[in-house]
């Protein structure tokens, strides 16, 4: 160790070379450089985040300051009536649960699905395994909208429309997250497994105990983006529920609009409401995917 | 306990075959060391022991059980992976305990086995680490651990030390050698690497395209070497290996390539006489064998002397291996470190022929028939 460290003085060159970067950021070149890319940045979010912060501000305008002009951002008489209004008159409620209750039994339920098909492609062999594959990928090429009309009658068959297996069923099927499943999985050393065989573990305990943990950042991702999906998924919800207390948060709050009303204040406060958990479950777990990623770096 | 029985054990994938039709017998308490350039079917072999790897043909006994079948966490082995393979999600502790907890052993006993075996490992100050936080060395020994853990009927090792730096190859290999002198357990233990291979084996299996080559214990194969593969495998330098004719004129028999003939003393030139049909023959003389004289002398009946021209010379500290030519012959001598000789410089080689090993055109040592 001792002599690393004598090495480790003798070695110039790394301190030349964060020197060079030290000196070149001083100069006129790189900082105009660098305001030219925050200045785009901040243009961006600004175009990004104006509509969102409208909708929150009129979310807290009574009706009259709805159509003032010029129209407040910030509201001088700031009010929850619409909120109020909202959870009262309406089911909104029920449409969170809704929300709730398929967006998270679809993450957990196909995370799992997905992880235990993707180490099935990565780590097993069976026949028709590579066919087996491609058929899978191959799906992804369907859009939504050429098997919206089957799969309805599929399931209004079933007789599970306005149920929660109608709306959470459908959704676990999806090859993409079974192909990045795979190709995390995939990276894993073949001898972890092997060691985890020899320590008398069975198939299924070396998913367990071995596997799973060691892809926990593909899981979080993976569980996100599945959730994200299900949560602002508005087309099938739309198709299976028909009734009231079946919508989900999307369908619910688009129902707001009547035919020939708008109220904009009670429908700003449902999107806002609605935005709210999701805003939150990003937020939450955005720790996550940084530490899932640095994990991943340091694990070879 | 710890008796491994392979009989006709043979791996096809497809048409291409990877061990084919080994029979070899090992003893309890043995270090028997699998020996062979990559892809000669060793780890192959290896994990067919283990239970990792179907078995084509053949049938593989521990004590006495037929294990074809067997799940490998049931054969009574552990195995030391090359990359460790240890769980990067566990800590040393977990990592050590696991074969224990999932053979469902106690845990109070199982905290006492990892600790005796943490101790015997001198991992105690580590055990709370995890795998990434450990160096390469560290990282070999909780691999030792876990598998010393089960207290095992048979050991494999799968190139244990190929990851380590020198000198903790050295370091590790006797640790490895005290580990099994204290737990006498069968070892299995594959190489590429000779010097391990001689310093740990009891006995060496030399391997070459899946079929081994030579068993036994590794003087009797480095000083008798079954064919020329093993003759040139084992030895650094290489041994001087070439191809000739046997002139069987007159008295004696005589070994020649193009211009440089060698008499053959009285023990090769018998068996050139009893055991060779065709006058095809190589001449292996280790460098060791090989001397230089700086002035030339006369030789004794076992031994030939002849001017050669030196081409290469290479100070290793302890010794110099000179390359010199005679005639279209390149040899190797290992000669005393501060001999003073440069390249171009004349002199004389002189082979100790006692000890010389003559092949036949298939390969095979003619002292070894069959």
């Amino acid at each position: 160790m001792a002599i690393e460290t004598e090495f480790a003085e003798l070695r110039p060159s790394e301190r030349v070379s964060t020197d060079t970067i030290a000196r070149a950021s001083r100069r006129g070149g790189v900082s105009l450089y660098l305001i030219a890319i925050y200045g785009v940045l901040i243009v961006a979010a600004i175009i990004a985040l104006l509509p969102f912060l409208y909708v929150i501000s009129t979310s807290f305008k009574d009706t009259v300051a709805l159509f003032k002009y010029p129209p407040e951002w910030i509201p001088s008489e700031p009010t929850l009536v619409n909120f109020q209004e909202l959870v009262q008159d309406y089911p909104f409620l029920r449409w969170t649960l809704n929300s709730f209750i398929v967006a998270s039994s679809v993450t957990v339920i196909k995370v799992l699905i997905d992880a235990m098909a993707g180490y099935a492609f990565a780590k097993m062999s069976f026949p028709g395994k590579d066919a087996l594959f491609l058929v899978v990928l191959l799906t992804l090429m369907v859009p939504f909208a050429a098997t919206l009309i089957p799969l309805f009658i599929i399931v209004r068959d079933l007789h599970l429309t306005n149920t929660y297996i109608g709306l959470i069923l459908p959704a676990l099927a999806s090859p993409i997250g079974i192909f990045m499943m795979r190709q995390f999985i995939e990276t894993l050393p073949a001898d972890l497994e092997n060691a985890a065989r020899l320590d008398g573990c069975s198939e299924i305990q070396i998913f367990r105990r071995v596997i799973l943990p060691l892809v926990r950042p593909g899981l979080v991702v993976l569980g996100v983006f599945t959730f994200m999906t299900q949560w602002t998924s508005y087309l099938w919800p739309l198709v299976i529920g028909t009734k009231e207390e079946m919508f989900t948060l999307t369908v619910g709050v688009q129902s707001l609009r009547s035919l020939f009303t708008v109220n904009w204040g009670v429908l700003s406060a449902g999107a806002v409401l609605s935005m709210l958990p999701l805003v939150l479950v990003f937020l939450f777990l955005q720790r996550y995917f940084i530490a899932g990623s640095i994990a991943g770096a340091l694990k070879e | 306990m710890g008796q491994v029985e392979l009989l006709q054990v043979s791996k096809r994938y497809g048409d291409s075959v990877a061990v084919d039709s080994v029979t070899l017998g090992i003893e309890d308490h043995e270090f028997i060391v699998l020996l062979g350039p990559s892809g000669c079917g060793k780890s192959t072999l290896l994990k067919m022991i283990a239970g990792l790897e179907e078995i084509s043909d053949g049938e593989i006994y521990i004590d006495g059980r037929l294990v074809n079948y067997v799940k490998p966490g049931d054969r009574n082995v552990a195995m030391v992976f090359q990359n460790y393979a240890l769980y990067p999600h566990m800590t040393v502790f977990e990592n050590i305990a696991f074969p224990l907890k999932m053979t469902g052993v106690a845990k109070t006993e199982t905290r006492e086995r990892v600790l005796r075996a943490a101790n015997a490992l001198g991992l105690e100050t580590l055990l709370d680490r995890r795998p990434e936080q450990l160096s390469g060395g560290q990282r070999q020994r909780v691999a030792l651990g876990r598998s010393i853990v089960r207290e095992p009927a048979v050991f494999l090792t799968d190139e244990p030390l190929s990851n380590l730096d020198a000198q903790l190859r050295v370091q590790t290999r006797e640790e490895l050698l005290r580990l099994h002198a204290r737990l006498q357990r069968t070892t299995i233990y594959v190489t590429h690497d000779q010097i391990e291979a001689m310093t740990m084996g009891h006995r060496i299996v030399v391997m070459r395209g899946g079929v081994v080559q030579q068993v036994g214990p590794p003087q009797q194969v480095y000083d008798e070497p079954a064919n020329t593969f093993v003759a040139a495998f084992l030895g650094s330098p290489r041994i001087n290996l070439h191809v000739g004719n046997l002139d069987r004129a007159g008295d004696g028999v005589t070994f020649r390539h193009g211009e440089v003939t060698i008499p053959l003393p009285p023990r090769l030139a018998h068996l050139a006489r009893v055991a060779s049909a065709s006058d095809d023959v190589a001449l292996g003389i280790r460098p060791e064998d090989t001397h230089v004289l700086l002035q030339s002398s006369e030789g004794t009946s076992d031994q030939v002397t002849l001017p050669a021209t030196v081409s290469l010379v290479e100070p290793v500290g302890s010794d110099l291996f000179i390359s010199a030519t005679t005639g279209e012959l390149a040899w190797t001598a290992r000669a005393e470190a501060r001999l003073p000789v440069r390249p171009g410089q004349q002199l004389s080689l002189r082979f100790d022929l006692q000890r010389a090993h003559l092949f036949g055109a298939d390969g095979r040592n003619l002292a070894h028939p069959g």
